[in-house]
């Protein structure tokens, strides 16, 4: 495992340290936001809007990041070295609901407000606050269009759900949202077929396949995130399926997704969510708690919207073109 | 085409004055006025994606701001020659000045008020005192020395007009682009919260103008407390007989003429209009990002009017127009085709067949008229509609077919321009008596 990301960040908190808990440049507040990887697109975006807030906002932003997604000893020291260098407040998407519990206590038992963004801490209430996407509600409407876009296809519905991984909170309240939005239970007989694919692209390409060679009629296609999605629309396309008699929807709203899978017509909707708002929202939260204001307190939804190429009668959704505008990476 | 100066002449000397010596404050404030204008018009190209932003509009909705802009324009190129040439050079500059600050001070209410139309109001108050200025402006600054130095005169102050474009977008991209609520963030917001990001957003879009206002009014009142003697105005030529319509009117080069600079100016505000909501919606580029494509844009413009002069030196002035106006469609084609990066850089691309039309046209237009020039020159500048209406256009297409789809609009406009181009190899004209042609 690499540490150089984590050393990086940790090069900002020696500085901190040696400021007697003053951001260095004169600000008056100093904020952490600890993401789990270096590259993804997605923590990149949330990085780059924290900076730009908390520029904005004369607020010092200390940052540390993983090397993968379930890292979670960088997340753990990169807590305890801003919980010692004297930060009011940090961000953190836990790379472990449970095992990053421990530190976020530390921390706040020294004063540091925590927030949770994009992923929850388990339990909830081991943070002040949690900032990210209704899962539930996205998968919710990506259901609904599933069903608008079946029923307008006058087909009987094939489903196949190609989720993410057990004990995973995100990818649970996405299926259970899409199957809500659908109007079908998991044990429908419409639905002939659920794997895990981690989120990954070949994962799902062979598993989309697996479920095609058992199932050839499948006319609606959910998938866990836009990486999944892009290995089963592979898998339609190796089988000869032609896609304009599926409908295949998603979660996230990756520009990379919004402006290939979903302009092409190969995704039919995806629901996108904003990192930026966690960014955002949370270094304005975490900045007014330390200048005297309210401690951030509960959930706040950072907000999904529908985007589909083509709309479906009765879902409202959004275009391409704003899809673009807002995707992130 | 501007009528020659009627300064006295005076004992030529070996290389004629630039300015008089009592005009030169007055020649150095009136080139702040071609920098200004410029910068209100392209700061304007800027404002179509910004209030699609703020008030959460359709692009043809969006595309109104052009529509009041270049309408003004189109309405007060009479009256403002009559105004010059009824109360003379200083009365319209000032009158211009005046009208546009006026123009510039409205954007308050209409911030205050939250209501579009009345930034469309403020937007044509602004551009009618904007069109009396530089109708009065160009002509002023001919009079303001020796017949021989005038072309030199006139050329250093419309050399301002690119650099005041330049700040125009630069404004736009430095102080009100970057600072917009983003979409996503609207998408968490109470409506007392959106409510709130619109008065911040609005705020900022009020900043500039004020500035351009304050500028105009200084301006107004460096001009109004200055002395400065300047001759008559000439006839502005507007008094023109049927017989002098019919002859334009039977003139075929001078009538596809009128029609291809319609079709020139529109293709140029459509193009400059939508490149930065090309930028966002097609590559998705941030508000902040994606202005400085248009900057990119104006910079390929200005460049390439320099290249496009020397070209014109070594090929015949309608052989380029044709290579160009072809050029400029295959860049529309790549961006409606192309909907990435590549899209983007062919649209910014479309600037370097922009940048010789307008005089090229305007020159081919009014070649052997004579006389009637004075009066066809009109016709020229008041072809600028194509400004306010082909924009609408170009925002419905965008609406119903896509972003990138909208660039057809352009394309068919430079296609147009292309086929006078081909007209005028294709055809031949009769001479004119020598002396009596527009060169």
């Amino acid at each position: 495992m690499s540490t150089r990301p984590l050393a990086c960040g940790l090069l900002g908190l020696l500085a901190l340290a040696t400021s007697a808990g003053c951001g260095s440049d004169g600000s008056d507040v100093t904020v952490g936001l600890i993401t789990k990887q270096e590259e993804n697109p997605y923590w990149v975006t949330m990085r780059d809007v924290a900076q730009t807030t908390a520029d904005r906002d004369g607020v010092e932003l200390v940052t540390a990041t993983g090397t993968s997604d379930v890292d979670v000893d960088s997340q753990v020291e990169a807590l305890e070295q801003m919980t010692a260098a004297g930060v009011d407040g940090i961000l953190i998407a836990p790379t472990d609901s449970e095992a990053v519990v421990p530190a976020i206590e530390a921390a706040r038992e020294a004063g540091v407000v925590v927030i949770a963004v994009d992923t929850p801490t388990d339990p909830t209430d081991a943070v002040d606050a949690v900032f990210s996407t209704d899962n539930v509600e996205a998968g919710r409407l990506v259901g609904e269009f599933a069903r608008a876009g079946v029923d307008e296809l006058g087909a009987e519905p094939v489903v196949a759900l190609l989720d993410l991984a057990p004990g995973i909170a995100s990818g649970e309240e996405r299926l259970e949202g899409f199957l809500a939005g659908f109007g079908v239970e998991q044990d429908d007989p419409a639905v002939v077929g659920r794997v895990d694919t981690e989120g990954d692209e070949d994962l799902a390409r062979d598993a989309m396949a697996g479920l095609l060679a058992e199932e050839p009629g499948i006319n609606v296609v959910y998938t866990v995130n836009e990486p999944a999605a892009a290995g089963a629309v592979a898998a339609l396309e190796d089988a000869g399926v032609d896609l304009a008699e599926v409908v295949v929807v998603s979660v996230d709203g990756g520009c990379e997704a919004v402006r290939g899978l979903l302009r092409s017509g190969q995704v039919d909707a995806t629901a996108q969510q904003y990192p930026e708002n966690m960014a955002r929202e949370g270094v304005l939260a975490l900045a007014e708690a330390a200048r005297g204001g309210e401690t951030p307190t509960g959930y706040l939804d950072t907000g999904v919207r529908l985007i589909a190429g083509d709309p479906v009668q009765g879902v409202e959704s959004e275009s391409i073109e704003f899809g673009t505008r807002n995707c992130w990476g | 085409m501007t009528a020659g100066p009627t300064v006295p002449e005076a004992a030529a000397p070996a290389r004629a004055r630039l300015v008089a010596p009592d005009l030169r404050l007055p020649f150095v404030l009136l080139v702040l006025c071609f920098a200004a204008w410029g910068a209100a018009a392209n700061l304007t190209d800027v404002l179509v994606g910004v209030f699609r932003s703020i008030f959460d509009m359709t692009n043809f909705q969006a595309s109104l701001v052009q529509f009041a802009y270049y309408g003004a324009y189109f309405l007060l190129a009479l009256p403002a020659a009559l105004i010059t040439s009824r109360f003379g050079y200083k009365a319209g500059v000032l009158t211009g000045l005046g009208l546009a600050a006026a123009g510039g001070v409205l954007f308050v209410p209409a911030s205050q008020l939250l209501v579009y139309e009345w930034f469309l109001l403020a937007l044509f108050v602004l551009a009618a005192g904007l069109s009396i200025l530089e109708t009065s402006a160009n002509p002023m600054v001919i009079a303001m020395g020796e017949e021989s130095s005038a072309t030199r005169r006139l050329n250093l102050a419309q050399a301002f007009n690119p650099v005041g474009a330049n700040i125009g977008v630069a404004l736009g991209a430095l102080l009100i682009l970057p600072y917009l609520t983003t979409e996503a963030a609207k998408t968490i917001m109470s409506e007392d919260d959106l409510l709130a990001s619109q008065e911040r957003d609005l705020a900022l879009v009020l900043g500039p103008y004020l500035g351009i206002a304050a500028v105009l009014l200084t301006i107004w009142l460096l001009i109004a407390l200055t002395k400065m003697r300047l001759p008559t105005p000439p006839d502005a030529g507007l008094n023109a007989s049927g017989n002098v319509l019919g002859r334009l009117w039977a003139n075929r080069h001078y009538r596809y003429g009128v029609g291809a600079q319609f079709f020139n100016v529109a293709a140029q505000t459509c193009v400059w209009t939508f490149t930065i909501i090309y930028a966002q919606d097609v590559v998705g580029l941030s508000s902040g990002a994606s202005g400085w494509f248009l900057q990119a844009s104006l910079i390929v413009f200005l460049v390439s009017r320099f290249v496009m002069v020397w070209l014109l030196g070594l090929f015949r002035p309608t052989l380029l127009l044709l290579v160009m106006a072809l050029f400029g469609v295959a860049c529309c084609v790549v961006a409606v085709l192309s909907p990435n990066i590549v899209g983007l850089l062919a649209v910014v691309a479309i600037s370097a067949s922009l940048s010789l039309m307008f005089p090229t046209i305007y020159g081919v237009a009014l070649q052997g008229l004579g006389e009637d020039a004075k009066f066809g020159a009109a016709g020229l500048v008041m072809a600028i509609l194509g400004g306010a209406l082909l924009p609408m256009a170009h925002g419905a297409v965008m609406d119903v077919a896509g972003t990138a789809a909208g660039y057809v609009v352009p394309g068919v406009c430079l296609a147009l321009v292309a086929c006078y181009a081909l007209f005028d190899l294709r055809t031949t004209r009769e001479q004119v008596p020598a002396g009596r042609g527009v060169s």
